[in-house]
């Protein structure tokens, strides 16, 4: 049971108390309990059905009907009009952002977005666009990169149109940031999954309903990020502007929000990359684009669904990498305008102007297409070779499935078959109670209190089964993101080169649809719940890494100078100085890769790992809205609750140490 | 390939056309003309020329061959222009009732949302069978037959359950579970023939086409959900191991819970069915006298298409010709 207590933090290094009293101790003590329990009555208690909520679904499945019946009435409501003609209004947007991407042309489009990259990012930032560009036409996907690019600029613009103002007003008022909290958790938690019906029925299909279901991803970043640059202006300096007679509005727009410039453009920078997180299921209410050549690809044709997903993670690192540049040259700290610098500034911004409107009437006048040819793509070259991997992937007879396979075999059979039995077979009394004294331990009374009522809803909901299926896998892959990503991310942090090595690693990992990854792992381990928690690992133990390192490189130099100077070794500086200061990032860390483990559970499901994902993909694709639902709430408490506990005790260390 | 119909729309590429199509143009719209007065309606574009029609592919291969086969005939021979949008199952019934698909070729059956979109909003419109007859099942590959001949039918499994055993199956075999999008009762067919088997999803379509494919191909033992009609059957040889017979009120949608033996019993068959949006159906586009025609002549019709599609990679556009082009006759039956 190595993997429960994985859950629970390092011992703290500066604990003076006797070795039983740790909390890795206790855990274990626990989990060695509920052992014992699950030895003596395996399979005799299962959740008792008069505790479940039989009538629940039923009553969802009825609303949903209701819901239908009203929408397509002959005369749909008031509520219905306003739903319709803000999906109209997006349909609108969306292709009126197609047609002028088209109306430019290719080259025009190119050009257009080289230049802007060029003028606000620099010479970097250029590259990436025009790299992107390229891609697009060598793969011979242009049309589909523009409706994609056509619906991220409409997502993210009401993405950020939403998420700026209420970010402003969660950075001014600390009730407002408490109340909205769980709700940004909420949006981000709940799988894309169980919301699209809802979308639909509210929204009908399209580009409309496709933009609406990424904003409910997209939006939560944008909020927490303007309220993170708000609060982070010193509050020295408002106090200073308030005490001059700078009214609240005068504060905001001339101290705050210029001060908080770069936070605001990260904000946009992360807004847009979950906005592109959502292409493929957008795709599947009717986004069109990219998204589509990704699903439909995967069954007729997966090599062009791979293409498909390197075009995605293009567009994701060039539009990350031309913000990030934007957002460092606004930064107030790197920019020195001189009467002069800005007067080159200004005929910069024309020459972009003047170039753009040049190249378009000229790319009109030679009569260039609005897409790329056809002709002189090389996507017929491309998918042969990529076709050619997969079918080297996909023989059982290689020698790099002689390893995968045994592989895949053990995690399945040594780790998660234990596991799972384990908690679907023990007691679910002992259980309950188990897990809640672990929050206990590990994080204090509220979140034990906050875990136990989380566990009861799930049961309650008739969800116990599938739950501990999930959770038995979540527990899996967390354990192994955690371990990949803390020793990448001190690596990173200790050495350079690995750090600019892994960066480009993970861009991919996070930004290609997972569908895209998980398929040749659906061959190589071709066993159920690997390739989900394959897919689960390699999507969160990227920002494991990111954090970690951040965390490590950041503790202050002169502590590390002081232990050197007292004659530790490298290894010693960083075992026990680097490593325990950053403790806090690690468990920030972890606390990430729990959330985006559990994110990955529906496409999971997708691929053999059954348990709470399959019964969301169920739900939307039968039209089942109630099961979906539920199994889509008990996901959220699961989230709820592995959340809770991980970022108390977070808490509860800093509050131990300071 | 899937660029063609969209691009249509937005290249200039109509207005070569045109030129050909006037003759025919003209005589729609005076036929639309005709029809405005007599019917006095006020439904605009009733009965004009084709114009754009929106279909929708599901995510299998079948549907892929029905939709670019229709997209072929459409716009060929009608002149009409067709998108092609690609919504899952159940949204493209609001799609359709929103009037966003004009019709689906190839529905396996929703009870649910048939019984309020079309039996009673009547927003979706039931316009036949599409000449396929669609049937779920136990398949097994044909070379298990050789040395276990009793697999032919479910009896034969009994006792033999442990010859699909997997590393996730413990002792017992291992039954691989469908799409989650797809009805299904396996589950309790399991419980209600006694058999030793755990319930394993493989997940999504693509998924079980792959888990299954590589075990046939190591040659090894497999039993899972499939169905036909389905390109893949040929290509790898499956059987179908015969289940109970059917009787009345034998149930085929699990997971309702209940007594399992009303599960007791193989797959009904089920003529598959084409959807129609309500506008679409009452539009008087030439299109949807075709559509309505629109059906294949037998199973093995559209697995070939589905084959050259996915196995030979063939693009869906080229595959729909190369079809249409050898059975004109069946094609010329629905554009009388």
């Amino acid at each position: 049971m190595t993997t429960v207590t994985e859950l629970a933090p390092v011992t703290p290094v500066l604990s003076h108390r006797p070795w039983w009293r740790g909390k890795l101790v206790q855990t274990a003590g626990i989990v060695a309990l509920m052992y014992l329990a699950y030895r003596a009555w395996a399979l005799e208690y299962p959740w008792p059905d008069r505790l479940e909520w039989h009538r629940l679904t039923g009553h969802l499945d009825d609303f949903q009907t209701w819901l239908i019946d009203e929408r397509n009435a002959q005369d749909p409501g008031f509520v219905f009009t306003i739903f319709n003609s803000f999906a109209t209004f997006v349909d609108h947007l969306v292709n009126w952002f197609d047609r002028l991407l088209l109306w430019l042309t290719w080259v025009g489009t190119t050009v257009a977005g080289t230049l802007i990259a060029l003028r606000f990012g620099g010479w970097r930032a250029a590259a990436w666009v025009a790299g992107a560009f390229a891609t697009f036409a060598v793969t011979g996907l242009w049309l589909e990169s523009m409706q994609t690019l056509a619906l991220m600029l409409a997502a993210v613009g009401l993405s950020l149109l939403v998420g700026i103002p209420l970010g402003i007003y969660a950075g001014l008022s600390d009730r407002f940031l408490r109340a909205i909290t769980p709700v940004l958790d909420a949006m981000q938690i709940v799988p894309t999954f169980a919301y699209l019906i809802p979308v639909v029925i509210l929204f009908s299909v399209g580009p409309g309903a496709a933009v609406v279901s990424t904003m409910i991803y997209a939006i939560p970043p944008a909020v927490r990020i303007t309220a993170l640059g708000i609060r982070g202006v010193p509050v020295n300096t408002v106090e200073a502007a308030t005490s001059m007679g700078a009214t609240g509005g005068q504060v905001l727009s001339k101290v705050q929000l210029p001060l908080s410039r770069r936070t605001l453009l990260l904000g946009v920078n992360q807004t847009i990359m979950f906005a592109l997180s959502m292409v493929v299921i957008a795709g599947l209410i009717g986004g069109g684009g990219l998204g589509d050549v990704v699903t439909s690809g995967l069954y007729t044709n997966p090599a062009l669904a791979i293409l498909g997903g390197v075009a995605i993670v293009i567009m994701a690192m060039a539009l990350d990498r031309s913000t990030e540049a934007v957002a460092n040259r606004t930064d107030p700290a790197h920019r020195h305008l001189t009467e002069a610098r800005r007067g080159r500034l200004r005929l910069a911004t024309v020459a972009t102007v003047v170039g753009i409107v040049l190249t378009v009437t000229l790319a009109k006048l030679f009569g260039a297409a609005a897409i790329y040819p056809e002709t002189a793509t090389a996507q017929d070259w491309l998918v042969a070779h990529v076709q050619s991997v997969l079918d080297y992937v996909q023989d059982p007879t290689t020698f790099v499935f002689s390893i995968t396979e045994p592989l895949g075999t053990f995690i399945v059979v040594q780790l998660v078959q234990p596991l799972l039995q384990f908690l679907v077979e023990a007691p679910w009394f002992t259980t309950l109670a188990g897990v809640t004294a672990i929050a206990f331990v590990v994080s204090g009374l509220r979140p034990a209190v906050t875990t136990l009522a989380m566990f009861t809803a799930i049961g309650v909901l008739g969800m116990w089964e599938p739950a501990m299926e999930t959770f038995a896998q979540v527990l899996v892959a967390t354990a192994m993101t955690v371990l990949i990503g803390v020793a990448l991310g001190v690596w990173a942090a200790e050495s350079n080169a690995v750090s600019k090595t892994l960066r480009p690693i993970n861009d991919v990992l996070q930004t290609l649809p997972q569908l895209v990854y998980i398929i040749p792992f659906v061959y190589l381990m071709p066993i159920s719940y690997v390739p989900g928690i394959v897919a689960s690992v390699l999507y969160a133990f990227p920002a494991v890494v990111r954090l970690v390192e951040r965390g490590v490189r950041d503790v202050a130099p002169d502590t590390v100078e002081a232990a050197s100077a007292f004659g530790a070794t490298r290894r010693q500086v960083l075992g026990k100085v680097k490593i325990p200061l950053a403790s806090d990032a690690v468990m920030l860390g972890v606390n990430q890769g729990i959330i985006m483990v559990l994110g990955v559970v529906v496409i999971a499901g997708l691929v053999g790992s059954g348990g709470l994902g399959y019964l969301v993909a169920q739900g939307l694709q039968r039209g089942q809205f109630g099961l979906g639902l539920l199994a889509s709430l008990a996901i959220l408490a699961m989230g709820i609750a592995l959340d809770r506990v991980t970022q108390a005790s977070r808490r509860t260390r800093k509050e131990g140490i300071v | 390939m899937r660029k063609a119909g969209s691009v249509d729309n937005k290249e200039g590429s109509m207005f070569k056309k045109v030129g050909a199509r006037l003759t025919l143009l003209l005589g729609a719209s005076l036929v639309a003309v005709i029809g405005l007065v007599s019917s006095g309606s006020a439904l605009g574009g009733a009965g004009q020329s084709c114009g754009t029609v929106t279909l929708n592919e599901y995510g299998w291969a079948g549907s892929t061959a029905n939709t670019y086969v229709a997209k072929y005939v459409l716009e060929k021979r009608l002149g009409c222009t067709v998108k092609i949008t690609k919504i899952t199952e159940v949204p493209s019934y609001q799609a359709m009732a929103d009037g966003k698909v004009d019709a689906v070729l190839e529905d396996w059956g929703y009870p649910d949302q048939f019984a309020q979109y079309v039996t009673k909003q009547k927003t979706v419109v039931f316009v036949g069978s599409n000449g396929l007859l669609g049937h779920i099942g136990w398949f097994i590959p044909k070379y298990l037959l050789k040395q276990y001949p009793q697999f032919k039918t479910w009896k034969g499994l009994k006792g033999k359950e442990s010859v699909f055993k997997t590393p996730e199956s413990g002792s017992q075999g291992t039954f691989l579970g469908g799409d989650p999008a797809f009805q299904q009762k396996d589950k309790e067919l399991i419980e209600a023939l006694g058999l030793d088997f755990k319930h394993v999803t493989a997940g999504g379509y693509s998924a079980e086409v792959a888990r299954v494919s590589q075990l046939i191909k190591q040659r090894k033992p497999v039993i899972f959900y499939w169905w036909t009609p389905e390109y893949l059957n040929a290509y790898l040889n499956l059987v179908e191991v015969q289940l109970p017979p059917r009787f009345k009120g034998c149930n085929d949608v699990g997971g309702g819970g209940g007594d399992v033996k009303q599960y007791r019993c193989r797959y009904a068959s089920v003529p598959l069915k084409k959807l129609f949006s309500k506008e679409f159906a009452q539009s008087g586009s030439p299109a949807v006298k075709v559509l309505r025609k629109f059906k294949w002549p037998n199973n093995d019709a559209q697995n070939l298409v589905g084959k050259w599609i996915t196995v030979d990679k063939l693009k869906p556009d080229k595959a729909a010709e190369k079809w249409v082009k050898a059975n004109a006759a069946t094609v010329n039956a629905w554009l009388k």
